[in-house]
């Protein structure tokens, strides 16, 4: 268990903290924009940099004021740190507690064709095992990562992060990945925690966060691209009414009449409405379950994997980002100005205050 | 628009760039090698061989290579620590301490000596101490190391600063968290990346020391080092009998550059 307390780090210009987390033997993803205070997260439980003031303790034992060298927090670098004078095997043997596990490790991280090369010759994702694998040979009492996957090309990296996953399951110690990356931090995460400006936004499952974020902040970070100033107008139930303009929702979410909010749509529970595009008869207005809407296609981008599609809402000066798959693209063949409805689950409008 | 850019670009290529800049800077390489050529063309081999077998010229090869050796000794032993904190220092104390080193380098070498005899001259309190415990501090090859250890250690300390700085940073923090002390991760990661670069260091500064003339005639006329003694052929015999002696210091200098570049080839690159 790793408990920080009240942990603060001031620097010209910028703040960390104060930070109130713990972190059981699980994986803790922190995900931030650049700036926001990751590295400074990992370098004060690191002890590269000490804390202001505040505690950090792992299994019970105060870290502060202890050096790097004992407190067993393995570290692994966005580039992995390998030293370059070693080969692999050297560099992990160099960390190793106990020799005979570094083919273990080896076998483990599928390094071992690698293991008597030098660290410049072997491609970005086989520098990240050799460098997992020797942090792992110090059998360290937590495991740090600092975007480790973030400078490898895409299918490495969604490879190494499938990996990593199952990799991180059998270890039985609090791990923390630092990322920017929502995709990474939401794959290998029990939780999130959404740091931002040196604090913490939300922590919790990554279901929990994507879907109710609790700032508007996290919902944008978190591809919220839909985000609309709204008043409750009425509620009923297990649902309330938003006013955004002349655009009426139904939202499954709760907030008292007449407070102002923030609605919040993902894209991609936004669905094109093919009935809509088909024939104009689609139903219009908000039921209990979904919010449907007529709109006009402003414009769409290819994503590669999924197709980005905007649509000017009819009832407000507002535009709403739909995210569709390419075969739904494709059948319901868009095109620019093309008149289109979509539907909105009330379960999808998210409110935050 | 385009036609224009076009033809300056044919131009550039007519009147290729790299060439210009080879040919401004082969005006200064001339300058460089035809004097030493025509030095060591101009001296019998038999002579400068000869030359090297006087006692005079014998003993201040040796005085020289002592002195030398003994010098980057020093300016490795101290200077090589110091470089290490100001890699990985900061703030405005590191800047003075920089300036500090890099003073004697851009000092003149006689001033350098002047400096040296206000501290350990035979008047002064270091001088008088040294001299009850039966060191004289000048007038000997300690005043020849003392001399040269000023003039020659900045090379030590700019050069090992640059080759720690060179270091990541995040190797040393790696090693320290996985259990690594301080020393063993300089023993085992930092030096053994630094080290082409502290070498070069430590044979720049035996290369100054050995061509060390100004500082040290000011506080070691005796015993005396190459260069003195070329100064002094020159001044006694006159400058055809110094000749020889200079030939034997270029010999000494080249095999200095020679080795530095061997060393210089780092393997990692």
């Amino acid at each position: 268990m790793l408990e920080l307390s009240n942990l603060t780090r001031r620097y010209d210009g910028f703040a960390f903290g104060p930070v109130d987390l713990s972190v059981g033997d699980e994986v803790l993803s922190v995900l931030g924009p650049s700036g926001s205070g990751k590295t400074t997260f990992l370098s004060l439980i690191a002890g590269i940099v000490d804390p202001d003031a505040g505690t950090i303790s792992l299994d019970g034992q105060s870290l502060v004021g202890r050096s790097l060298e004992e407190r067993k927090t393995g570290i692994v670098f966005q580039h992995g740190a390998l030293f370059p004078h070693m080969t692999a095997r050297e560099n992990v043997a160099y960390a190793a507690t106990d020799r005979s596990r570094i083919d273990e490790l080896a076998d483990l991280l599928e390094v071992r064709d690698v293991l008597d090369r030098r660290p410049p010759t072997l491609s970005g994702g086989e520098k990240q095992r050799v460098a997992l694998a020797r942090t792992l040979a110090a059998d360290p009492d937590a495991l740090l990562l600092d975007e480790p996957l973030s400078s490898l090309d895409a299918p490495i990296r969604r490879r190494l992060r499938d990996e990593l996953h199952r990799m991180f399951a059998s270890l039985d110690i609090p791990v923390i990945y630092v990322t920017h990356d929502q995709r990474t931090a939401t794959a290998l995460g029990d939780r999130i925690a959404i740091i931002r400006d040196g604090g913490l936004e939300q922590v919790g499952p990554p279901e929990d966060v994507l879907k109710r974020p609790e700032s508007r902040f996290v919902a944008r970070f978190t591809g919220n691209e839909n985000l609309f100033d709204a008043t409750v107008t009425a509620r009923d139930g297990e649902s309330v009414t938003v006013r955004i303009e002349d655009l009426t929702l139904r939202s499954s979410a709760d907030a008292p009449v007449g407070s102002s909010v923030t609605a919040c749509v993902h894209p991609s529970r936004v669905r094109l409405d093919a009935e809509a595009l088909r024939d104009g008869s689609g139903r219009d207005g908000p039921t209990r379950e979904e919010n449907v809407l007529a709109g006009t296609v402003d414009r769409w981008l290819n994503e590669g994997d999924e197709y980005r599609v905007s649509v000017d809402v009819d009832a407000a000066s507002t535009s709403l980002s739909v995210a569709v798959p390419p075969h739904t693209f494709e059948r319901l063949s868009v095109e620019q100005s093309s008149s289109v409805r979509v539907a909105v689950p009330a379960d999808a409008v998210h409110l935050v205050p | 628009m385009l036609p224009t850019r076009s033809r300056t670009d044919t131009a550039v290529e007519r009147f290729d760039w790299l060439s210009v800049t080879f040919l401004l800077g082969a005006v200064l390489l001339c300058y460089y090698l035809v004097p030493l050529l025509s030095l060591i063309v101009g001296q019998p081999l038999d002579v400068v061989v000869g030359r090297m077998g006087s006692p005079a010229v014998a003993s201040a090869a040796a005085t020289s290579l002592t002195a030398s050796l003994a010098s980057a000794t020093i300016a490795t032993t101290f200077g090589v620590p110091l470089a290490y904190w100001l890699a990985r220092a900061d703030g405005r104390v590191k800047t003075l301490v920089t300036a500090l080193v890099v003073l004697p380098l851009v000092l003149p070498p006689i001033v350098s000596g002047m400096v040296l005899l206000t501290v350990v001259g035979p008047e002064t309190l270091l001088g008088r101490v040294a001299a009850a415990g039966g060191v004289s501090l000048t007038r000997s090859i300690v005043g020849v190391v003392l001399a040269q250890t000023f003039v020659a250690s900045p090379f030590v300390v700019v050069t090992a600063k640059a080759a720690f700085e060179s270091v990541d940073r995040s190797l040393e923090y790696a090693s320290r968290s996985l259990g690594k002390g301080r020393l063993t991760t300089f023993r085992r990661v930092t030096l053994p990346l630094a080290w082409p670069g502290i070498l070069a260091g430590i044979t720049l500064a035996f290369a100054r020391s050995i061509g060390e003339f100004g500082a040290t005639i000011m506080l070691a006329y005796y015993p005396r080092t190459m260069p003195v003694q070329i100064w002094v052929s020159f001044t006694t015999l006159g400058l055809k009998n110094a000749f020889p002696v200079a030939v034997i210091l270029v010999g000494v200098a080249v095999a200095t550059l020679v080795v530095l570049n061997a060393l210089g080839t780092n393997p990692l690159e």
